[in-house]
């Protein structure tokens, strides 16, 4: 293979980085005295139609391939998701087109793109080590992005909190990447589910597979592994928050998800109730628990809406982690739903939560008092958000956590062995109700404090937010629309 | 293969929906724009009506396929099975009903705007009407059970709106609540035979292909078993649907919301409760007929067998209904009440159609009624609007010199309702459904009361039409008119009645003519619509029909001479006088205008029992449940406090010391208002440890049963590596595993320690030095952290990792 196919392959990653180049170069070489605002929507623009670009060649040019032993496997899901990643990099872009935080435009945008781009190297990774390069990439990235507003010291530390925590947590990681290596002698995923077949589970396996799991739950912030991620959502700026909780988010559940289901297939053991057995499930069985109890818990009596939000992606991580227990291909399909559905909701809340600072400066509870006043598209939209996230039918939300549920409990078959885990997945669901009917309670019902006058609301971003809650309205009422593509997707290579 | 009108079926429903969502979106000024869309798309769903019709024409005879169109709505689980799917249907019935139900519409749609000029919330009317439009087109159009259940639960939802459109009215308010919870009460039952539907033939559709609930392999498989009683399955989930039919369509025991659902504006109760949705009791009926008809083939010998279970209790409902609402019609004074109870008793008489004759009996009624009882109900609105809102007939008389359209449009419905031989339509549809009854092999009974139903028909029309249209007018009583001043002529001016406007006379005047004109389609020379509706083969005039036909028109000339002779000589002077029928034996009459004091009945059986056990639940609610939440909640409270606590105080605060010697180095962690970047780096390794501990212990618990640790204990592999080297000379197998695992907790122990101490190292050093000019004044420097940590981190991870070895 030489290096121009490896290009083709990699062609929507090579268009993403591009973009992020021509992003930065319009910037920098021709816009210097612009003001910030016209900046920010050119490079908006650019940064859009990149990605836009990047989907449609996905979409053209469907092929399967598997360059380099696994380094680069593209394939109908890989594809998906990374439409998926792209869209909700275009929906970031938007909400951060009226932002103030920074004036820094072009560097913002090119590091969003290449974050995206590390995503996207993820997703079609099936090489341990390719898998820890481009998660390096990516979380480099989005260190950066988390320190973007230099102006707000809480941006500076929630920075370095991640950093240090994130830089420890990938150091597990190698550690227990080259365990794995060192006891089957490959990085491939496959050869290594290979290698294990058969060999039983050693203490060794046993340390490897907990340091694995540690890197990946620090991702997707699992509990214990979640420390970084309050604070670092209440401090990094509302955008690159966003960003966080969505596409990166989504990238590495899907990952997860790969690295558990097709290395350490064999190995699954089970966390079923009162039986048992070593394995990776109960390991993640433990870490579903703990973060549907702790986030949902902790969530309700958060007073700022960034740290609520953070909690609430901890408890939504404990029921996707619910799927990857469940570990077939029903499985896939609704973690990779879930996580899509989940990741639209957030940006929309954390892009409501931007346009309420802002205006008052503030993303506690009570500057949102009235804000249904004040800006009435943002307020519903926010409802629609928040009532996904809960899970209210019709929309996206509910469907996510029906199909979720129910592959949780079917795979348990005949025993239930994961009812456990259901019963307090639905219980703590209800508890999730709580905290998001606050905030629109103080959305809907608070009246608004007679203070000085706000100032408007960009009538451009609440549109696109209206598009946001309208995709997500229109997923949950069709589920079928990415259901349908994903389940026809995995039906050829089931793994 | 499929046409377009079939592929695009759903576009019916769809127009009036549209126009329900733009209009709600209107603000009240707006009103011609709402009876625009309103008026406009129902047109349109009239066309396309007619393009469907003319399609089912085309294609029908006695071997032709149903047309309809399925596609998939949501897949709950994988593979065929886990699809959902709904569709539409194109048959003669839905054809026929489709016409019907938009040209009725249309027309009651115009008269609308006429008959609500003076209200104030014109746009909110045309909203619900245009909803329910849509939602009843949706129930005539579905191919599958759950979306027929789900228009037929929006098209009550309109109908609640609807009935209570003057909410303000206590009344009325009432009589829509009444109207919700009675249907709802058959609804039930009718949802409990969709699940079993459901549960026996695995799908809702009605027709796909051989798959569908209503074809030949679902119904052979339902009719062979059997359920409580030897009752047939098919039977017995017929008997629920039809349950669902008898809330809708008034009848006996769930008639009660009908007349009281006269409290709505009249176009409402023309379109509502007189043509189209009252029918859908029967259009149900009619639609899963195949699952009410079906028997055991091998029964054929005895005759009562050969008729299902279902059928019996449909025809038995709809005789008793028929002749019970009619008695009850005969003593009521409210001109929309009596067509009320009018149109249970006619619904009835489908019902004994459909029982007896089957789909192309009932339905024919169906049509018929629908044209001639919604033109009675706009001519009584027409009535009532010259009248100024007078409902009484007894304060009515000698209007048919103020308002002549209205009069002769009226005679024709009542002709048409009453059964005069030979012209009207109503009279050739009601024949049919008695022959069928007549020759019905079960009993004669359901026959003697349709006929017994049929002369109280003629006699209580006769009736309201000598009250309302003859004598003098009794309305202007209270006035003296015989002081001639000015004032009081303008006065008497404003009480007389005056003829309605022109876009109330001229729907009346088309419909009339419909009335007479569909009685061409329908009568034995030429049953033209009962061939068009399914496999039903008249004989032409044979001797049998000619004796109905006798004995239909003998009884329309007694009951309409009884009725003149009670109230066309006798005139009556005062609205105050009493009815002549008043002298029957028995109290009769009481019992009659009383309605059977069903209604008293319900209130103190059923609705007493309900308002007992609802008070009775609210008192469990609010003190034993609601004990129990409130208590579920606070210890939800006290767990999520419980649990910040810890989150803030024991473990951010907890390792305050151990922190004391790093924060000396760093101003920075004074800033930090919670959350201290090293315990979260120790919580890491914790966690590392208590998880691998975890796995271990699990392991060890179930060595005994086998498991892979045990073989790896006993692998001599571990024993060469030194693994357990100091222990081997004292240690059992057992006892080397437990060994073992506590090296391996201390060297795991080690690596967390070291980490720790890199931590610290990288956070005091980097703290002081470097990070806090790189990350305060200029970000963007993370690089060179980043690789001061990874390299401490891995170097002491390389320390623990030579530890464990």
């Amino acid at each position: 293979m030489n290096y121009l196919e490896l290009l083709t392959v990699a062609a929507p990653e090579t268009i993403v980085v591009l973009t992020a180049l021509a992003v930065l170069a319009v910037d920098l070489t021709s816009m210097r005295d612009v003001e910030t605002r016209i900046r920010m929507i050119v490079g908006g623009l650019v940064a859009s139609a990149g990605c836009a670009g990047g989907i449609l060649w996905l979409l053209v040019n469907a092929t399967t391939v598997d360059a380099l032993n696994g380094m680069l496997v593209m394939n109908p899901v890989t594809q998906i998701v990374k439409i998926c990643l792209l869209g909700l990099t275009i929906f970031t872009v938007l909400i951060s087109l009226e932002a103030k935080f920074t004036n820094h435009v072009g560097e913002f945008l090119a590091l969003l793109l290449l974050a995206t781009a590390g995503m996207m190297f993820l997703v079609s990774a099936e090489d341990l080590l390719m898998i820890f390069i481009a998660l390096e990439v990516t979380s480099l990235s989005l260190y950066i992005l988390t320190a973007f507003n230099k102006r707000n010291i809480k941006s500076a530390e929630a920075a370095l909190k991640y950093f240090l925590f994130g830089g420890m947590a990938a150091a597990f990681m190698l550690f227990g990447l080259s365990l794995i290596y060192g006891l089957t002698g490959a990085t491939n995923l496959h050869a290594v589910a290979a290698a294990l077949a058969g060999k039983g589970l050693d203490p060794l396996l046993l340390v490897a597979m907990v340091m694995t799991v540690m890197g990946f739950g620090f991702k997707v912030a699992a509990v214990p592994f979640h420390l970084w991620a309050p604070d670092a959502y209440e401090g990094a700026p509302t955008q690159s928050a966003a960003f966080i909780a969505s596409g990166s988010k989504l990238a590495s559940f899907f990952i997860f998800a790969k690295v558990m289901m097709i290395g350490f297939a064999g190995v699954e053991g089970s966390g079923a109730f009162r039986d048992f057995m070593v394995g990776w499930t109960p390991v993640l069985a433990v870490l579903a628990a703990l973060s549907m109890l702790l986030g949902n818990l902790v969530a309700i009596v958060q007073s700022s809406v960034k740290r609520l939000l953070a909690y609430s992606a901890i408890a939504h991580a404990g029921y996707m982690l619910l799927g990857v227990l469940a570990h077939d291909k029903q499985a896939v399909v609704s973690v990779i739903y879930y996580a899509a559905t989940y990741a639209l909701a957030t940006i929309g809340a954390f892009g409501v939560v931007s346009l309420v600072e802002e205006q008052t400066g503030s993303d506690r509870l009570s500057s949102f008092a009235g804000f249904c006043k004040r800006a009435p598209m943002a307020a519903f939209a926010m409802m629609i958000f928040l009532l996904s996230l809960a899970g209210i039918p019709p929309l996206a939300g509910f469907f996510g956590k029906f199909y979720l549920f129910a592959v949780a409990l079917k795979s348990g078959a005949p025993q239930l062995g994961l009812l456990w885990l259901l019963i307090l997945a639905i219980a703590m669901s209800a508890v999730s109700f709580y905290y998001y009917l606050k905030v629109l309670k103080a959305v809907y019902v608070q009246p608004e404090p007679a203070e000085q006058s706000r100032a408007s609301v960009p009538q451009a971003t609440q549109v696109i937010l209206l598009v946001l809650a309208v995709v997500i309205i229109v997923l949950g009422c069709f589920p079928n629309l990415l259901v349908g593509p994903l389940e026809h997707a995995l039906t050829p290579v089931s793994h | 293969m499929e046409s377009w009108i079939v592929k695009n079926l759903w576009l019916i429903p769809a127009l009036p929906l549209l126009a329900a969502g733009l209009s709600a979106l209107l603000p009240r000024p707006f009103r011609k724009a709402s009876a625009t869309l309103a008026i406009g798309s129902m047109s349109g769903a009239f066309l396309l009506s007619v393009v469907a019709f003319v399609h089912a024409l085309k294609n029908s005879g006695p071997d032709s396929a149903k047309e309809f169109f399925n596609f998939a709505w949501l897949q709950f689980a994988s593979g065929d099975v886990g699809v959902l799917k709904l569709g539409w249907v194109l048959d003669p019935l839905t054809a026929v009903m489709l016409v019907m139900v938009t040209f009725v519409g249309t027309l009651i749609f115009i008269y609308s705007v006429g008959y609500m000029a003076h209200d104030e919330n014109f746009t909110r009317f045309f909203t619900f009407l245009s909803l329910f439009a849509a939602a009843m087109l949706g129930i005539v159009i579905a191919n599958n059970l759950l979306l027929l259940f789900m228009s037929w639960e929006l098209v009550g939802l309109a109908s609640y709106l609807l009935i209570g459109f003057w909410y303000h009215k206590p009344s009325a308010a009432a009589a829509a609540k009444k109207a919700f919870i009675t249907t709802r009460i058959g609804d039930v039952f009718f949802l409990l035979g969709i699940v079993w539907l459901y549960h026996e033939t695995g799908t809702l559709l009605f027709y796909d292909n051989g798959n569908g609930c209503l074809e030949q392999t679902a119904l052979s498989k339902m009719v062979t078993h059997a359920t409580v009683g030897g009752l047939a399955v098919s039977a017995a989930i017929g008997i629920l649907i039809f349950i669902g039919a008898i809330g809708k369509s008034g009848q006996f025991p769930l008639h009660v919301w009908l007349p009281d659902a006269m409290e709505g504006p009249t176009p409402v109760s023309a379109l509502i409760h007189a043509a189209t949705m009252v029918a859908a009791g029967v259009f149900l009926v009619a639609r899963t007929y195949p699952l009410f008809e079906v028997t055991l083939p091998g029964l054929a010998g005895d005759s009562a067998a050969t008729v299902s279970t279902a059928l019996q209790v449909v025809t038995w409902i709809g005789a008793i209904t028929a002749f019970f609402a009619a008695t009850i019609a005969v003593a009521q004074n409210d001109i929309k009440r009596i067509l009320a109870y009018s149109t249970c008793s006619q619904l009835g008489y489908m019902m004994i159609g459909l029982g007896t004759g089957g789909v192309a009996v009932g339905m024919f009624h169906l049509i018929t009624h629908a044209f001639f009882k919604a033109l009675l109900f706009m001519g009584a609105g027409s009535v009532i609007h010259g009248c100024h809102d007078e409902q009484d007939i007894r304060k009515m008389g000698g209007i048919r010199n103020y308002m002549p359209a209205t009069f002769l449009t009226y005679a024709v419905g009542m002709m048409a309702l009453s059964g005069f031989p030979l012209f009207f339509s109503g009279f050739w549809s009601k024949d049919a459904i008695l022959h069928a009854a007549h020759s019905w092999s079960v009993s004669h009974i359901p026959f003697y009361l349709g006929v017994a139903g049929a002369f109280l028909t003629a006699f209580y029309m006769t009736r309201q039409m000598a009250l309302v249209f003859w004598g003098k007018y009794r309305g202007h009583e209270r006035p003296a008119v015989a002081t001639k001043t000015p004032q009081l002529l303008a006065l008497k001016e404003e009480i007389e009645p005056h003829e309605s406007p022109r876009v109330m006379t001229v729907p009346l005047i088309l419909l009339a003519i419909c009335t007479v004109g569909l009685s061409l389609i329908g009568t034995p020379a030429w049953p033209w619509f009962q061939d068009f509706l399914g496999s039903h083969h008249s004989e032409g005039f044979t001797k049998d029909t000619v004796q109905i036909i006798m004995i239909s028109g003998l009884v329309f000339l007694l009951g309409v001479g009884l009725g003149v002779g009670f109230y066309g000589y006798v005139k009556r002077k005062t609205a105050s006088e009493p009815d002549p029928l008043e002298r029957l034996p028995l109290g009769m009459h009481t019992w009659f205008a009383k309605k059977y004091g069903i209604d008293e009945l319900y209130e103190l059986t059923v609705i007493r029992f309900n308002a007992w056990a609802a008070r009775a639940c609210a008192f469990l609610d609010e003190w034993v449940w609601g004990g129990v939440v409130a208590i579920v909640s606070y210890v939800t409270l006290a767990f999520a406090w419980l649990n910040r606590a810890i989150d803030e105080f024991v473990i951010n605060l907890g390792f305050d010391r151990g922190c004391e010697r790093v924060s000396r180095g760093g101003s920075l962690l004074s800033r930090l208002q919670e959350g201290r970047v090293q315990v979260y780096l120790r919580v890491l390794g914790g966690a590392l440890v208590v998880l691998v501990l975890f796995l271990i212990w699990g392991g060890a618990s179930e060595r005994d049963a086998d498991s892979n640790i045990a073989h790896v204990v006993a692998d001599s592999r571990w024993h060469r590596r030194g693994w357990i080297s100091e222990s081997t000379t004292r240690a059992t197998s057992c006892d080397s595993f437990q060994f073992s695992v506590a090296r391996a907790g201390v060297g795991i122990m080690e690596i967390v320690r070291c980490i720790q101490r890199c931590a610290a190292i990288c956070g005091a050093r980097g703290l002081d030095s470097g990070v806090r000019r790189a990350v305060f004044p200029r970000s963007g420097r993370a690089g060179a952290v980043d690789g001061f940590a990874y390299e401490h981190s891995c170097a002491a991870g390389a320390f623990g990792f030579g530890k464990i070895i």
